[in-house]
């Protein structure tokens, strides 16, 4: 059997809890606290991780790991993306400046983004649909990366299990 | 929920006290549960926020653990390392729950620790 481990970072309140939630086929373990931050239109925050777990119909395993969103836990970020398979960056498009976002975890995995796919999904797209998921590649582009950008809306369970096809067939693709 | 000025003084001159009483205390950090730096008194160029982050997280994955395994609720986490230990337990302030971190040096004794930070538990959720 062997296990695969997938890591789910992005914004705060941007789905990653949600995702994982979604999927994950025991319930997931959840390090949710009290949000004291007023900027924040959220009554909880992750604070340590998310994991959850699904089991493929070849045997294998996928491990799934969320991270804290603020910056001020990026040492979990190092941690958590450890000998990770994949990446998946959710952004939420209502945010003010969500291609700064993009930045901010673009910059902070830049390492591991050298040597293993990742992918973006930009949430609520719906209400806010700019940043255009063209201007998302633009963006991606002047970084030297070209990695998929999809809207997604992570509490569908087909739109999560899309963002972990995706990555896998870069796997397959070598387009690492 | 905002803690009143006079309890963050008092929750300071707490933390001022155990670095200044307790031999071989490094820093101490009082703490939100979602890390954010309440109060602090750290010696030499220790990040009170950093601490505050990390003590968070490590005070929450220790709560999933405990409740994974049906043993109640998580009381403190301690993390003996090769020149010391990091204590991290919880106190109340206006009846909100708190993190109370201890980062020490071998020649602190964490049983002391351990009593004092009770103690300082007791006085900040009497306030």
């Amino acid at each position: 059997m062997k296990e695969y481990k997938l890591v789910f970072t992005g914004t705060t309140g941007a789905g990653k809890t949600t995702a994982i939630t979604a999927i994950s086929e025991a319930p997931p373990v959840k390090t949710d606290v009290t949000n004291t931050d007023e900027t924040l239109n959220k009554k909880s925050t992750t604070v340590g991780l998310d994991f959850g777990q699904i089991n493929l119909a070849n045997g294998d395993r996928l491990r799934l790991f969320g991270t804290p969103g603020q910056t001020r836990f990026d040492f979990m970020w190092k941690i958590l993306v450890k000998d990770a398979f994949g990446i998946i960056i959710l952004i939420d498009n209502s945010r003010p400046n969500p291609l700064d976002d993009l930045n901010l975890y673009i910059d902070g995995f830049k390492q591991e983004l050298l040597t293993i796919p990742c992918v973006v999904g930009v949430g609520r797209t719906e209400t806010h649909a700019y940043p255009s998921l063209d201007e998302y590649s633009n963006a991606l582009e002047k970084l030297n990366l070209i990695l998929p950008v999809i809207s997604v809306d992570v509490r569908n369970t087909e739109d999560v299990n899309m963002l972990i096809s995706i990555l896998m067939a870069q796997t397959e693709a070598e387009l690492i | 929920m905002n803690i009143a000025d006079y309890i963050v003084s008092a929750a300071k001159d707490e933390c001022t006290n155990l670095l200044n009483e307790q031999n071989g205390v490094l820093a101490v950090v009082i703490a939100s549960i979602d890390g954010f730096d309440l109060t602090s008194a750290v010696s030499g160029t220790l990040d009170a926020s950093r601490i505050a982050a990390m003590a968070s997280s490590i005070a929450a994955i220790g709560s999933v653990v405990t409740q994974e395994v049906h043993i109640g609720a998580s009381k403190s986490v301690t993390v003996n390392t090769e020149n010391g230990f990091v204590y991290i337990t919880y106190v109340e302030l206006s009846g909100v729950s708190h993190i109370l971190n201890v980062i020490a040096d071998k020649s602190a004794v964490l049983a002391q620790v351990i009593y004092r930070c009770s103690e300082i538990g007791k006085r900040l959720k009497s306030i």
